[in-house]
């Protein structure tokens, strides 16, 4: 019986084809926004999409292309397409299918910029959201509409880290002849392949445990080549001819890669929020060590939620591992190896202990980042969400005595020690 | 673009040009398990050169009606349905794999409109082992597993593709994902029960072409060199370093020597 390379393999090999001119084992950075034909009809091909090749950077460029098919492989997508940011990703995927007078059903349980991507920026262009609570599956079956073209969540939802039951929602996607796509920055493929759970389209902000190391901003769209675009008459920008390239029909040509030629046909070429070769580069460096980096941002983070459950400080720890959590099992069923490394908890004395808890670390970052291989903290009380007031905060799940920590590849030992400093500080606020 | 043959729906890609039948026609037939997508990187530049162009979905496989056919005879006739339907002439049929066996069998019995017949990948029969035609029946997925693993080369394997982003693997296990219940059997056995290769090959005249990936692991140099025997001065062309999904792996190469060919032996003006 023969057998496919492992994940750790492809993490290393996958997409690419070692230098032939000077043997470089490391991908090399193609600097460059175009490349040469060797004539005329090699460069009508490419532009006619009759064969593969790179003609402007804009569109492809051969160190972002290795990136791309190393995610692909790593999801079990069919074909990834990069982009400058894990927004623009989902800008493109989402705007590759649905137009005016279209509609999304949404988890309400989101990053911010998605829930701002749907609610204020895309009803300017007809795009229309029913955000749905990710605990209620039934919710999402019963805000599809008759021009409802996507159904997205996350798969760990942000801030809450409430987990999607997404086997039941792909069920509703695939009755209701949806597609479902998942922001699946938070799982990274390590921790869950959504496409083996039915979903369709992951898009994927790869600044974050990805590329893993703070240094170069990413995104990615993985078409999951699983849905039949064919079946219905609602996606004509897939199943329609395409004038720009003499009336192509993606769904025909390309079959289970059609979504993501659709994105690099339009948007890559009209939009053009393309991923630069260098920070390909460095995201390429990071997905090298995905698997062994997420392992310890696991294991670090089971002994800092032991730590912080029994700390006299914390008022309460909140992460889909542990048992009281309501995604516990539905986490136990789709991330068995780790429900990531995101922590929220409370500081003992509201919002003066939380500000002064993250005043006082300092090995811990305080910036509005997650996913990297430092230890993050940040207070949303006093930063991100500090226009907010109180109940409003409730509404958003967030407290104001809240702290969320990306959990980082430090000794353990260091980053608790560096915690005692900081609940200290909180201790002396919430006595004063 | 979709008609039917024998009251089934028949689909095939035109390449993105209208199909017209007065130009020299280029008929594309995929392998076991396999769809039209298998050759988008051929049928798009033929079109596009003034052939007309059908790269077909078997019946039962991806957008054509089934039941899939149970033998390469019956296949054979089924594609000289389908010739008669769209009134092809001057055709030059390209196969791989399963699809040789067609050709084989369609160019030996139906040779009056053929203008030349190019073979990628395939032996003179071919035999499936045991092991494969049990997984086909009762674990589709442990097949697809088998045919993509021997079937994909090192490139392949490291989902390398020359489309930049694609990875060819995991597309074709898609694809043969969609199939595989209904029709992979079928393909396989119909395969493992042609016994007609060799009569057939001696009754091929015309032009013909022989591929011959370098690295093929499901189809056997030796099979091949049978093949190549019993046909009657065919062209041969080995691509070294491809494995057996050579319109895929290869298709520049791929491209390069079907263009050469056809446009030799089955002109546009």
């Amino acid at each position: 019986m023969s057998r496919f390379l492992n994940f750790d393999t492809l993490s290393l090999h996958a997409g690419q084809v070692v230098d032939p001119e000077f043997g470089a084992r490391a991908t090399p950075i193609y600097q460059t926004t175009s490349y040469v034909f060797p004539d005329t009809d090699t460069a009508s091909s490419i532009f006619n999409l009759e064969r593969g090749g790179h003609a402007y950077s804009r569109i492809t460029n051969p160190t972002v292309g290795v990136l791309e098919q190393r995610i692909a492989a790593l999801e079990g997508g069919s074909a990834a397409v990069c982009t400058a940011s894990g927004m623009a990703a989902t800008f493109c995927a989402i705007t590759a299918i649905l137009g005016q007078g279209d509609h999304i059903v949404a988890s309400t349980q989101m990053y911010g910029g998605n829930i701002s991507l749907m609610k204020n920026t895309l009803p300017r262009f007809g795009i229309t959201t029913t955000f749905v609570d990710p605990t209620d599956t039934d919710g999402f079956r019963a805000a599809i509409q008759d021009n409802t073209k996507l159904i997205y969540g996350e798969l760990i939802g942000n801030p809450g880290l409430d987990i999607l039951d997404l086997e039941a929602i792909a069920r509703i996607g695939a009755d209701s002849q949806v597609p479902v796509m998942i922001d699946a920055t938070f799982n990274t493929p390590y921790l869950c392949r959504c496409f083996d759970y039915g979903a369709n389209v992951t898009v994927h902000s790869v600044t974050k445990w990805m590329g893993g190391h703070g240094t170069a901003i990413g995104g990615a769209v993985v078409d999951g080549g699983n849905f039949d675009w064919g079946a219905t008459d609602k996606f004509p920008t897939i199943t329609e001819p395409y004038a720009p390239f003499s009336g192509i029909n993606l769904w025909e040509e390309f079959g289970p890669s059609a979504f993501a030629t659709r994105i690099r046909a339009e948007a890559m070429r009209d939009i053009g929020p393309s991923m630069s070769p260098m920070n390909a580069f460095l995201l390429l460096q990071g997905i090298e060590t995905l698997s062994l980096r997420m392992d310890k941002h696991l294991s670090n983070t089971m002994i800092l939620l032991d730590y912080l459950s029994s700390h006299e400080q914390v008022s309460w720890v909140n992460h889909p591992s542990l048992p009281a959590h309501s995604s516990h099992e539905l986490a136990k069923k789709y991330l068995p190896k780790g429900a990531g490394s995101i922590i929220s908890f409370g500081v003992k004395g509201g919002r003066a202990a939380g500000k002064a808890f993250i005043e006082n670390v300092e090995l811990a970052s305080h910036l509005a980042n997650v996913g990297d291989a430092k230890t993050l903290v940040i207070h949303p009380a006093t930063t991100t969400h500090s226009r907010i007031d109180a109940d409003a905060l409730v509404a958003a799940g967030i407290t104001e005595d809240m702290v969320r920590l990306s959990v980082g590849l430090e000794d353990v030992a260091d980053i608790k020690a560096d915690f005692e400093n900081g609940f200290r500080a909180a201790k002396r606020i919430s006595k004063g | 673009m979709y008609f039917a043959v024998n009251g089934k729906q028949v689909f095939a890609t035109t390449g993105g040009k209208p199909f017209d039948s007065s130009k020299p026609v280029v008929i594309f037939l995929h392998g076991s398990g396999f769809d039209h997508t298998v050759w988008n990187l051929q049928s798009r530049f033929f079109a596009f050169r003034d052939y007309a162009v059908l790269a077909l979905d078997l019946p039962g496989h991806t957008n054509s009606e089934g039941p899939p056919l149970q033998s390469i005879e019956a296949m054979a006739d089924w594609l000289n349905d389908v010739v008669e339907t769209v009134d092809a002439q001057n055709i030059s049929l390209v196969a791989h794999s399963q699809g040789c066996l067609i050709a084989l069998e369609y160019a030996s019995r139906y040779p009056e409109r053929l203008r030349s017949v190019s073979f990628i990948a395939s032996g003179l029969a071919t035999p499936v082992n045991e092991f494969l035609l049990n997984a086909a029946e009762n674990d589709p997925e442990a097949a697809i597993a088998m045919m993509l693993g021997w079937g994909f080369g090192p490139a392949g394997q490291m989902h390398q593709g020359p489309i930049p982003g694609n990875s060819m693997l995991s597309a074709g296990r898609k694809v043969m994902r969609g199939n595989a219940p209904k029709s992979l059997a079928a393909d396989l056995h119909a395969c493992n029960d042609y016994q007609n290769g060799k009569p057939a090959a001696a009754n091929v005249a015309g032009s013909v072409q022989v591929i011959v990936a370098g690295k093929d692991r499901m189809a056997p140099r030796q099979a091949t060199n049978e093949l190549i025997e019993h046909l009657h001065g065919p062209n041969v062309n080995l691509i070294p370093e491809s494995g057996h999904l050579v319109p895929q792996e290869v298709p520049d190469q791929c491209r390069a020597l079907l263009k050469a060919f056809i446009f030799s032996n089955n002109p546009t003006t």
